[in-house]
């Protein structure tokens, strides 16, 4: 009797175990399904960002002919690096660099100090108005350029500065320009999750208040700067709008206006070829699509290369600045 | 500084918190309320161009009239931006989140995937985008590739169809344009304890449930800051194509007075729609207020 209840209770705890086993494979089966599903997902939506970078790069480095040819999707027969020079000559790679790099630069490392500046303040003092302010530097953000450059055009042609980095570099300096009050608030809401013991030893100790945000605050911000300089760099490099108004000649043309403008013919050249060359003869028609891209390429490669340094920096200082605001 | 100028503790800390934002206010003065308010005057003039500058002769609301009855093309304009506007910010508010929920778990190459999901923003603002539209590289070859038109006719009616095609189209332009975005939401992820999880975990709940019961919830400041974004840069996009035409009554027309009246009626009318917003969002805003 008791033999058998034993066996019967050995074979019931077995069976149980066997249980457990069988559920913990189904478990680890789920999640390796669940995990192959994932990747599956991320990949694909990688590919789809990754997907005209590829277009271009594949794009550049063809001959005519391999782009005309349908067989061709994306390994080109031959290496063609004569579309870099070509195009590099068209958008005047090296002064408009030289411009790009004033500008954007300039610009990021300017709004950088100012814009922190005044973030520390918002963040860190209490005064009246204060309210009304913060409301205010929402509301700049909110403005559409294009509302106020008439009076912005003429107000900046008065001083004499069309055709100078000024119009960038002056707004810069005072914690606007480009998406500048986007960056006051990202410093807003860093400096808040600072606690405050620093500044109080440091203000115990008989610093000012200057002192203590140029030599404690600031250079803990950091995470801060490297999300905004980023940001600013590249908004400002890309960005046609305003260098099309402030810089009208040109020997100051940026990057991305020359690559407008070289788009611009290259489109004519193809438009004019089409409605000259008789239409019958398929694939012949002169395609520039290839030097084109080798000039969005070496416009954007400065950035991509900046991008590709700092990345990694880039992403972990998203987490820490507490970018998301409230 | 204070002490000189025989301020009390308040009264200085008073000064030093205007001394650290006044820069900013200078600029706001030149370059917010200045032109703000010129261009409010002109729109209120006629503007002649003379070799001693502008010349306004007042003739109040003209302009602003005239954006609607006259020109042809401002209402039109002004209503395919607003639909799109419409259409696209829900979709990137939702990739958005959908990738950075993504983002936010736990694998194996994380660190390559972020910096490839923050790719658009470093490319794909301004010129470069219309650059790469312009070519097609923006759209994925497999609508137009496979035929799928073709196939897909065969059962449903091509009314239904095509726009449903052009969604799809402007599906990865959509992608592109929530990188910004996408980073707002996983700073806002990091901030969610896990202990919250935990707990929810404890109790029973599943991991859907726990999305709606505690990741939405918390992350519903950051769902109100992406979207006041994605409507402002929607507005504002160099391709925009309501501001090609300001631009072009300003630059080639040399029309001041009418292109600062566009301006501002299209100002208004993004008012009214982030006043909306602010609106839609008060309520649930103010349920997680005070959370810390």
């Amino acid at each position: 009797m008791n033999s058998t209840s034993a066996t019967e209770k050995f074979a019931g705890l077995q069976g149980k175990a066997e249980a457990v086993w069988k559920v913990s494979w189904v478990k680890r089966g789920r999640g390796i399904i669940g995990m192959v599903f994932f990747y599956l997902v991320i990949l694909s939506l990688a590919f789809v960002f990754v997907y005209p970078l590829l277009f271009m790069i594949s794009k550049s480095l063809m001959r005519p002919e391999d782009v005309a040819d349908a067989t061709i999707q994306w390994i080109p027969k031959r290496l063609n690096l004569e579309n870099y020079l070509i195009a590099g000559k068209a958008i005047n790679f090296w002064p408009g660099l030289l411009n790009s790099i004033i500008i954007s630069f300039g610009s990021a490392i300017l709004q950088v100090i100012s814009c922190s500046i005044v973030g520390y303040g918002f963040a860190r003092y209490r005064f009246p108005g204060q309210a009304l302010f913060l409301g205010m530097v929402v509301f700049t953000f909110l403005v559409p350029p294009q509302t106020i450059v008439v009076p912005l055009f003429t107000f900046f042609a008065d001083l004499g500065w069309i055709n100078t980095h000024l119009p960038f570099v002056f707004p810069a300096l005072l914690g606007h320009g480009l998406k500048g009050s986007l960056f006051v608030l990202i410093f807003i809401q860093f400096y808040r999750t600072l606690p405050n013991v620093l500044e109080e030893a440091a203000r115990i100790d008989g610093a000012g208040a200057f002192r203590t945000y140029w030599m404690i605050m600031f250079p803990l911000a950091k995470p801060a700067m490297l999300v905004v300089f980023l940001f600013s760099v590249v908004w400002h490099w890309n960005d046609l709008f305003e260098p099309s108004m402030y810089l009208l000649v040109p020997e100051y043309f940026n990057l991305a206006q020359n690559m407008a403008f070289f788009n611009g013919n290259a489109n004519l050249e193809i438009q004019q070829a089409s409605t000259s060359v008789s239409t019958g003869t398929l694939g012949m028609a002169p395609t520039l699509q290839n030097q084109v891209m080798a000039g969005v390429m070496l416009t954007i490669l400065p950035v991509l290369v900046l991008y590709l340094f700092t990345q990694r920096y880039f992403v972990e200082s998203v987490e820490r600045t507490g970018i998301a605001g409230e | 500084m204070g002490k000189k100028l025989g301020l009390s503790m308040r009264g200085r800390h008073i000064f030093e918190g205007y001394s650290f934002i006044s820069i900013w206010i200078v600029g706001f003065l030149l370059f917010m309320v200045i032109p703000l308010g010129q261009s409010f005057y002109y729109s209120l003039n006629n503007l002649e161009v003379t070799e001693k500058g502008l010349i306004p002769t007042y003739t109040g609301l003209t302009h602003y009239r005239a954006a609607f009855t006259t020109d042809i093309h401002f209402v039109p304009l002004l209503q395919s931006t607003l639909t799109t506007m419409l259409s696209q910010v829900p979709l990137i508010l939702i990739f958005a989140m959908f990738s950075a929920l993504l983002l936010n778990r736990q694998f194996r190459g994380r660190v390559l995937f972020r910096g490839i999901f923050f790719l658009p923003v470093i490319i794909a603002s301004g010129a470069i985008l219309r650059e790469l539209l312009e070519q097609g590289a923006a759209q994925l070859p497999i609508f137009n590739q496979y035929d799928l038109f073709g196939k897909l006719s065969a059962f449903i009616p091509e009314d239904i169809l095509e726009p449903l095609l052009e969604y799809a189209d402007s599906l990865t332009l959509v992608m592109w344009d929530s990188g910004v975005q996408i980073l707002i939401f996983i700073a806002g992820l990091q901030t969610i304890s896990p202990s919250l999880y935990e707990a929810a975990k404890c109790d029973g709940a599943t991991k859907w449930e726990s999305f709606w019961k505690i990741t939405f919830p918390m992350i519903m400041p950051m769902l109100f800051v992406n979207t006041l974004y994605s409507i402002v840069n929607s507005f504002t996009k160099t391709d925009n194509r309501i501001m090609d035409h300001i631009m072009n009554i300003v630059f080639r027309s040399n029309n001041y007075a009418y292109g600062s009246a566009m301006g501002w009626i299209y100002f208004i009318v993004i008012s009214v729609v982030l006043a909306i917003v602010f609106f839609v969002f008060r309520k649930s805003l103010s349920a997680t207020e005070g959370r810390g």
